[in-house]
């Protein structure tokens, strides 16, 4: 496929394929090789990494697995990301679309809301719905959607300002659609592209963002994350960093994978546009 | 004329610019018959295209009257403004902006057979087909997406989609002015074809007046929102009285040498 090759045609897209491939083959294959509970105690607590190769990458406070828990953790970050990078950019564009469309009281009182959410940090936004809802993977997806739908809105709105005048949206008025099809099936579609181009920067947010409430305590208790294997480590930092650095360093290869691959995502369909 | 099929009178549209207020149409009146062409012509920025897009309500006039099958057009609003623009129908001047990017031929002529009910989903792929044929196209291009096909034959789709919920009036937005001359004579035939076998009026907009002597019975000649003169076509263009109308007419090529080889 031409589309494919044109993508793998930058050094930083196949980069990025690869490290996303890597972490998604992780996430499928993590019950398949560490089928038991991750957070079931493995061996002898704080056993540095390459020492016994049954446990390849150590053992935590606990005995816990490590590379166990950094397999089944790579699946939060990814479900979280996604989920709520998806969510942001469903939502971002319906409101965008609507005030843009719409125009007049209704862009005026949409945007307003969207100036309130973005005035407020998104941490901050995310930090305190989770502490009020309980932390669960759900509720986490929706705090983090809810400081991230800001910007897509606004890309969305501004796009759909622009093609509003077009003589196809005057064309679909002519035969008669309502305003409501023309918004959402003619001009929405063609709305998409630069909306979609955040979709990168805002699942590495996401999955940064998950971290962070994770690490602070606030992910989903019943979960292995990431950020939770940080704090964990953090009381042990002297005695046995790798126990940080290690979900630390898998966290900056996903979003630095996420990066990447967006950005040759983005490149393909430059390229896509200007030829047609 | 007893039954105009659209009568606009004292029409009226103005815009601000950095704080001046400009009149882009100014108590512009006119009448079609049905089965008529008035022609629109006047240079450019005359306001041809505002008149086009307040008659079709894509644009709300500042002052006026329209009346569209004896019916306020101008008093019609939501579902049932949007039923009766089955009636009166638009092709526009660029045939590739006229479309969704994203459609194909026959999505295109198949949003006005469902939006007006005109034909049950099991039947509107014939009709599509009809609709090709009826403008001389080939069916098999149904299934090609807009910019797959050639610019004369993306203004045949602009008609068929116009066609298809069986108009009274079509306004022709300089329909043929982006058309190469080989083609524009084709779709001229074409509307004239359509003209007289379905008695469709036409609101023909365009700065050439060589096409409108080809087209339309009538023609106003406007300029700067204004219309400086009106009547028969022929007559008009043979003997244009006013400043504007003459030189719209010195505009037009002369297909005969004014000097000798």
């Amino acid at each position: 496929m031409s589309v494919l090759r044109r993508f793998l045609r930058t050094p930083e897209a196949i980069a990025g394929a690869i490290i996303l491939a890597a972490l998604f083959a992780m996430a499928l294959s993590a019950s398949l090789f560490f089928p038991g509970d991750p957070q079931a105690i493995a061996g002898p607590a704080l056993l540095p990494p390459f020492q016994d190769w049954g446990l390849p990458l150590g053992t935590d406070r606990l005995g816990r697995d490590v590379l166990a828990e950094l397999f089944h953790g790579s699946r939060t970050s990814l479900a979280v990301g996604l989920a709520a990078a998806a969510a942001a950019l469903v939502i971002g564009a319906i409101v965008g679309t609507l005030a843009g469309f719409a125009g007049g009281l209704v862009d005026e009182v949409l945007m307003r809301i969207t100036d309130a959410f973005q005035t407020v940090p998104s941490f901050l936004l995310a930090l305190a719905f989770v502490s009020v809802v309980g932390p669960s993977l759900g509720v986490v997806v929706v705090a983090i959607a809810l400081g991230a739908w800001t910007g897509p809105a606004r890309v969305a709105r501004a796009e759909v300002l622009s093609i509003r005048e077009r003589d196809y949206v005057a064309g679909a008025r002519v035969i008669g659609m309502h305003p409501l099809e023309i918004a959402f099936r003619e001009v929405l579609p063609n709305a998409l592209p630069p909306v979609l181009a955040l979709s990168s920067v805002i699942v590495a947010a996401a999955i940064l963002t998950e971290a962070a409430l994770s690490f602070l305590g606030l992910g989903d208790p019943n979960r292995v994350t990431w950020g939770g294997m940080i704090a964990e480590g953090r009381t042990v930092l002297r005695t046995a960093p790798f126990l940080s650095v290690i979900p630390g360093v898998a966290l900056v290869l996903t979003v630095l994978g996420v990066y990447l691959a967006g950005e040759g995502v983005v490149e393909t369909t430059a390229v896509r546009r200007s030829l047609s | 004329m007893s039954s105009p099929l659209l009568a606009v009178s004292g029409l009226a549209k103005g815009y601000h610019r950095g704080g001046k207020a400009i009149a882009a149409v100014d108590n512009v009146s006119f009448a079609i018959g049905p089965g008529e062409t008035l022609a629109l012509a006047g240079p450019s920025g005359s306001g041809k295209s505002t008149i086009a897009r307040l008659v079709l309500r894509l644009v709300e006039p500042d002052a006026g009257r329209i009346a569209f099958e004896g019916d306020d057009f101008l008093a019609l609003n939501g579902a049932a403004l949007r039923a009766r623009r089955a009636r009166l129908q638009m092709v526009f001047q660029d045939p590739l902006a006229a479309f969704n990017p994203r459609a194909t031929v026959a999505r295109v002529l198949n949003d006005p057979l469902r939006i007006h009910g005109i034909a049950s989903r099991a039947e509107r792929p014939r009709r599509i087909v009809a609709l090709l044929e009826r403008v001389g196209l080939s069916p098999n291009l149904a299934s090609r997406a807009i910019h797959e096909i050639s610019g004369g034959q993306r203004q045949r789709v602009a008609i068929a989609r116009a066609i298809a919920t069986k108009p009274s009036l079509i306004v022709l937005d300089e329909a043929v002015s982006a058309l190469d001359v080989s083609v524009r004579g084709d779709i001229l035939k074409l509307l004239l074809d359509l003209q007289t076998k379905e008695r469709i009026a036409y609101l023909f907009i365009s700065h050439d007046l060589g096409v409108v002597r080809a087209i339309a019975h009538r023609v106003v000649i406007l300029d700067a929102g204004r219309i400086t003169e009106s009547g028969d076509a022929r007559a008009v263009i043979n003997a244009p009285q006013s400043a504007i109308g003459r030189e719209l007419v010195a505009a037009t090529p002369k297909l005969h040498r004014t000097t000798a080889p």
